[in-house]
């Protein structure tokens, strides 16, 4: 417990989480701008008349319906707040060794996984509160949203909570998965520039390389898509099962499983590792 | 003595058999050696002798190859709270550079558990008061020695380890901390400082462990240390006859070395002798002087010949 309030002590004396705030407001909005967009370009399509195959129509009219418009709409800068938190995650990592405090940081505590442990409850907590901060501005700006898009609120549709809680386990396992992968890659500025080319390159290069096996290849392949942790956490959150999408519970295991391989495998190697 | 201090003898640090093997290369051999508490040792070698990696070995920051160090029979990652027994300031401990001098210290304090008023105790004890909220990175070399050993010293420990703590300091600072270490030893605590220069160790440590390429040359009080090299201890002689006096003191059983100015290195005599002999043989002497062997010689004549860089 000591160790946690240090790591939170470390995180609150360095200005690396407030500039980290500040970037994430306005990829907030941006965020919602999008989401806003997308509702209305996809709203004004009538499934029925676009030409569409009979799976993608079905597709667009369950995205259509209010809850997951709305679901989408209240988790609003998952997909760009997870990757900052990730890199929190690491940075909180990587830290240790760019301004040679590994040394101290071990020499109080030699049980290295004691420290490991505290720095993951700390990206946790730290990953919470960004999910926090995203969720109260949603809540109030979304509703005039979905009231500019004929919706209603839909805050008592209990789907529309569940994303929401949802949406705070994928910060912290984004978050836990950041930690492990600032002990695997130790450079600082390695750690960021790997961690967010592979976050938005990887995204979209999965996408495009599933879509071409799913053409080419075998039907199957769409199904191992939920593999790629962003269309995980992505799934997580949706508001109704979405028609040729795994549940979501399948998402939230595949996260599961990146976060606790990350976690132990960074907390393997930090055990072993000389810190010289 | 701070309450739940391990037992007796774990103020001892004991090294053993302790090896580390980087490659192909054996930075530590084989090495052994106790140091005591309530005295200053000094851990000498040269540049590339093992002594950081010694020491991180015995702080548990470096998994030995071979062998074990520790305080008294426990290892480092044994003991329950380790910066209350053990204070230690190496080579490359550092602070973020965008975090306070205070503030690094607080995290410290938190980190072991001690009460986060500690911090401004330690930042007067090594005179850091004034510079206690600026950021890191403005700190001078000096400055960061010394929040260094502010941050050695939060948990009031009774062991204390400094891996070249006089590396930055100017003279005024590291005479302070020669007074604050042997201040330290006075009160009964363990203190083992290394370096690579022995001028100020001279002046500071009772007890020394010189090692060079990772292997124990010699280990004791400075004094006995400096009295084994007795036969070392020279007198130096100046004379226009070199031949005849090499001569004549070579029959007396002297070794005789011609030095770099002319002058003549005699051992195995003491000045009296040297100058009966001279006198004896008809020979005119310029200068005759008994030079006491000091540690730096001793230490280069000991680790003559190792290597620096390996
Ligand atoms: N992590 C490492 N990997 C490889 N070689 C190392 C490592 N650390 C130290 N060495 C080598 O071990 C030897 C001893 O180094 P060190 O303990 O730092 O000596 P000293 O502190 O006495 O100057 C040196 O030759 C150094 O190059
Ligand atoms: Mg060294």
């Amino acid at each position: 417990m000591n160790l946690v309030r240090a790591e939170i002590l470390k995180i609150r004396t360095t200005s690396t989480w407030w500039v980290f705030g500040i970037i994430m407001l306005p990829l907030w909005a941006l965020a919602v701008l999008y989401n806003w967009g997308t509702a209305n370009i996809s709203g004004g399509v009538d499934p029925a008349e676009s030409g569409l195959s009979a799976d993608q129509a079905e597709q667009l009219r369950v995205a259509n319906e209010a809850v997951n418009v709305a679901t989408t709409l209240y988790t609003s800068g998952q997909f760009l707040g997870v990757l900052l938190v990730m890199l929190l995650g690491a940075i909180i990592v990587t830290n240790e060794f760019f301004h040679l405090t590994a040394t101290t940081t071990f020499l109080v505590s030699p049980v290295r996984e004691r420290v490991i442990t505290a720095k993951l409850i700390a990206a946790i907590l730290l990953g919470l509160v960004f999910w926090a901060v995203t969720t109260i501005l949603n809540l109030i700006v979304v509703p005039f949203v979905l009231h500019a898009l004929d919706y209603s609120a839909q805050l008592g549709d209990p789907a529309v909570w569940r994303a929401i809680g949802l949406n705070a386990l994928a910060f912290a396992l984004w978050a836990i998965v950041g930690v492990g992968a600032g002990v695997l890659i130790r450079s600082q500025l390695g750690a960021t520039l790997t961690l967010s080319i592979a976050y938005v390159i990887g995204t979209f290069g999965a996408s495009l390389v599933f879509y071409l096996l799913t053409q080419y290849v075998a039907d199957w392949f769409s199904k191992l898509q939920v593999l790629v942790p962003t269309t995980a956490s992505t799934l997580m959150i949706s508001g109704t099962e979405l028609p040729g999408n795994p549940p979501r519970w399948v998402g939230a295991v595949v996260l599961i499983g990146y976060a606790v391989v990350t976690g132990f495998l960074g907390t393997l190697i930090v055990r072993r590792r000389d810190i010289s | 003595m701070i309450a739940g201090h391990p037992g007796t003898g774990s103020e001892e640090i004991v090294v053993a058999g302790l090896t580390k093997q980087y490659g192909k290369l054996r930075a530590v051999d084989d090495l052994s050696f106790t140091v005591r508490p309530g005295r200053v040792t000094g851990f000498l070698g040269p540049n590339g002798a093992g002594k950081t990696t010694t020491l991180r070995m015995l702080l548990g920051l470096v998994t030995p190859t071979a062998g074990r160090a520790g305080f008294g029979s426990r290892r480092y990652v044994e003991l329950d709270q380790p910066l209350r027994h053990v204070g230690a300031v190496l080579e490359a401990s550092s602070a973020h550079r965008g975090r306070t001098g205070a503030n690094h210290l607080r995290v410290i304090c938190r980190a072991a558990g001690v009460p986060v008023s500690r911090a401004a105790e330690v930042l007067d004890l090594v005179g850091l008061t004034p510079a206690a909220n600026r950021k890191f990175k403005g700190y001078s070399l000096g400055m960061r020695q010394r929040l260094g050993i502010a941050a050695a010293m939060v948990g009031d420990p009774r062991v204390l380890i400094l891996d070249e703590p006089a590396n930055g300091l100017d003279p005024e600072g590291i005479r302070w901390m020669r007074d604050l270490l042997k201040m330290l030893a006075a009160e009964g605590r363990t203190i083992l400082v290394s370096s690579h220069l022995l001028s100020e160790m001279q002046l500071m440590a009772d007890d020394v462990v010189i090692v060079a390429a990772g292997r124990l040359i010699r280990q004791g009080p400075v004094d006995d240390v400096l009295g084994a090299m007795a036969g070392g201890a020279q007198v130096r002689v100046r004379t226009p006859q070199p031949a005849e006096l090499t001569t004549a003191l070579t029959a007396a059983g002297a070794g005789v070395t011609e030095l770099p100015d002319g002058a003549l290195s005699v051992t195995g005599a003491d000045p009296a002798k040297v100058g009966h002999t001279a006198f004896a043989a008809g020979v005119e002497l310029h200068e005759l002087l008994g030079e006491r062997a000091d540690l730096e010689q001793v230490f280069l004549q000991l680790t003559a010949g190792k290597a620096e860089i390996r």
